[in-house]
């Protein structure tokens, strides 16, 4: 598994002292609150409705046991025994004191782990597949090239200061579990015609009050020439990007804006001038030696006589929580963190231990996070995936509601965030109960929820099977909800179903929309196939009437 | 690559006895002032390409970063001293301490902080770090590794 050499480390500490400076000028009143504010984000660091909150990166969504052994000690140590996996391959902390960030982030930095640009107008954390080098079909392995982009974005003197925040995934498998054209900037490995490597990159993704998908700019670029490709379309967002209304800062309005043939031009101009400057060509030299750091630890093996587990409880958590492994013998395990009364992605401290102890014990030590707010183990010997369940269940851990209407994704919401306008966790918790059920749960399969609690769109609403946003009307929270969202096969914007539907109303009105599916789905198609073949209509009527 | 220099102030519009003038007077008054050897300050919003035809007539610029969050002078900066190689001095006024490590990675050649930094040590601002993880205009002494 990969992990950052002494130079890496070093940086990390360095850029902790630094951070450590600037807060003690802060608060000797040295600092102003706006450059502060400024300062401490791109250091993962907000201020929150109750206390300050950190995010902090897991690049590519991987994760060793020690380093989530890590986290779980910071979540008992300065937080209240809880980290929150969010839907971008991050982790939050929700009660953070600030006199302490820095012993904080030291001892994060011992495991590899940092807040550096989890936050702020500047290259975020990148994401990938967190499926990535484990399924079949796969063009390649998308998180060496993660590494790499990430680094050298990592404090860039010129694009450090953007206009707005700027977040890149990248996908090399075939589903897009990246959702990647709803990014500021998605790539996606391919091969040309020749059979040559490189990247189609798409520009001026993103949900919020005007969800849009990317547009592509370039259909191929070859894998060393990505650097300044990415470079030039930072340079033409910083330059012409809007900075004079707070609602039009992302890259999506200036595409919108100029055009994603005019933008795609611009930067094309730009690019000219320094694609063959040998100093931005990527390092292949040190792609090769990363692709070697990412190799899978696990080898085929030859199971003949192993045998199943009867179990009935197993089965439904097996064929909802376990999916086929490219290499021969291995089963790719899915943990779900959301359950009954709990905020979706919450984990506790115990939790985490114990995901660190069976990801030794059955997964080589490693664990993926995903945009589900869900735990990965990617190397489970399939004779031992029973074990492994065995294990999870004793820990209340083995739901198995993967991929069903129960795992919903939710934001902090209002009882966390102060940006947002209405409660996220609770409504999610009313969903489950109602849907209380494994076998109306399984009855209705694959469908998922995400539920924003403000346009910020944190839980990627607008791409769910119902995406419900939180609202304010006359003082009441209220949700709007969209149908047929999706990012998996293909990128679609969910389509607005009316009038929002009150705080009290909502689970009815979610459950309507279900019915609605059930009454009119023919085989096994998903949600969305059904609302293409049955438009609207229908869900608008049922719900309205 | 010039020195990093340390000026006291250009509030007086004198920099070793060169005029400044604001980009829109520059652009007004170009014929006249192409025979003056003027500076010219460079504001965030202003295109810099519509100078990069008259080097010969401008001795140095300024680029302006009072604006704390305004990156635009850090784009400035490296298409004025790496794409279009001007050679004179690239001032950056108007500076905040906490962001010379880019402004000096970016190209600009020398600074005048603002006067609420003054006391403060700017070495520990501009070099803060042992390594940096990509090309630069100017790597001020980093080892460069990605």
């Amino acid at each position: 598994m990969y992990q950052y050499n002494a130079e890496d480390s070093n940086f990390l500490v360095e850029r902790v002292d630094q951070f450590e400076k600037q807060l003690k000028r802060h608060l000797a009143g040295e600092l102003d609150d706006a450059k502060f504010r400024s300062l401490r984000l791109r250091n993962g660091l907000y201020m929150e409705l109750h206390a300050h909150m950190l995010r902090v990166a897991i690049p590519y969504g991987t994760l060793s046991s020690p380093q989530l052994r890590s986290l779980a000690n910071v979540a008992d140590k300065y937080d209240r025994g809880f980290g929150h996996f969010t839907t971008r391959q991050n982790i939050q902390f929700n009660w953070i004191e600030l006199p302490e960030i820095a012993n904080l982030l030291r001892e994060l930095s011992d495991e590899g782990l940092h807040a550096i640009q989890t936050s702020g107008k500047a290259t975020r954390n990148i994401t990938a597949d967190p499926l990535s080098g484990l399924t079949e079909g796969e063009i390649e392995d998308a998180r060496p090239y993660c590494e790499l982009i990430r680094r050298w974005f990592n404090l860039h003197p010129e694009f450090s200061w953007l206009p707005g925040k700027f977040k890149i995934a990248i996908n090399g498998a075939k589903l897009d579990e990246t959702a990647l054209r709803i990014h500021d900037l998605g790539l996606r490995l391919v091969r040309n015609s020749k059979g040559q490597l490189g990247f189609s990159v798409f520009v001026g993704g993103g949900l919020g009050a005007a969800a849009m998908i990317a547009a592509e700019t370039a259909s191929f670029i070859e894998v060393e020439d990505i650097l300044s490709y990415l470079e030039s379309t930072m340079r033409i967002y910083n330059l012409k990007g809007r900075r004079d209304h707070q609602k039009k800062l992302r890259i999506k309005f200036l595409v919108r804006e100029l055009g994603a043939e005019e933008f795609s031009r611009l930067v094309d101009e730009d690019w000219q001038q320094t694609k063959n400057d040998s100093k931005l060509k990527l390092n292949l030299v040190e792609l090769e030696q990363l692709k070697k750091d990412f190799s899978l630890p696990i080898k085929p093996i030859d199971l003949g006589g192993f045998e199943e587990k009867v179990d009935f409880n197993y089965s439904i958590w097996k064929n909802n929580n376990v999916r086929s492994h490219k290499v021969d013998g291995f089963s790719i395990v899915n943990i779900s963190l959301t359950k009954l009364g709990a905020a979706p992605g919450d984990a506790t401290s115990e939790q985490m231990r114990i995901l660190a102890d069976l990801s030794e014990k059955y997964s080589a030590g490693e664990l993926r996070t995903t945009k589900r707010q869900t735990i990965v183990f990617p190397y489970v010997r399939k004779d031992q995936v029973f074990n492994l369940w065995q294990s999870l269940e004793k820990y209340d851990l083995a739901i198995p509601h993967q991929g069903t209407l129960a795992q919903i994704v939710a934001c902090p919401g209002r009882d966390y965030c102060d940006l947002a306008k209405a409660v996220s966790i609770p409504i999610a918790t009313r969903v489950q109960e109602r849907f209380n059920d494994m076998k109306k749960l399984l009855d209705i399969g694959n469908l998922n929820i995400n539920i924003s609690g403000c346009e910020n769109s944190c839980a990627h609403h607008h791409v769910a099977d119902i995406g419900l946003l939180g609202m304010q009307k006359n003082g009441e929270e209220y949700y709007q909800i969209t149908l047929a969202g999706e990012t998996l096969y293909e990128t679609v914007i969910g389509k607005k179903l009316g009038p929002s539907v009150s705080g009290e109303n909502i689970v009815d009105a979610v459950e309507t929309v279900v019915n609605v599916y059930l009454e009119h789905r023919q085989n096994q198609e998903r949600f969305t196939e059904v609302f293409k073949r049955i438009g609207i209509t229908p869900f608008k009527e049922k719900v309205y009437e | 690559m010039s020195e990093i220099l340390q000026i006291e102030s250009i509030l007086n519009k004198e920099y070793e006895s060169v005029d400044l003038v604001s980009f829109q007077e520059w652009l007004e008054n170009i014929d006249k002032l192409s025979n003056l050897s003027v500076g010219v300050i460079i504001g965030p919003s202003d295109d810099v390409s519509l100078i990069k035809g008259h080097f010969d007539f401008i001795e140095l610029i300024a680029l302006d970063f009072n604006n704390f969050d305004d990156g635009r002078g850090y784009s400035q900066a490296y298409l004025l001293s790496k794409r279009w190689q001007f050679s004179g001095e690239i001032i950056g006024i108007n500076a905040h301490l906490d962001q010379l490590q880019f402004m000096i990675r970016s190209g600009v050649t020398s600074y005048i902080l603002l006067d609420s930094y003054i006391g403060l040590n700017e070495e520990d601002y501009a070099n803060g770090f042992s390594i940096c993880y990509q090309e630069a205009v100017n790597n001020s002494g980093l080892q460069q590794k990605y």
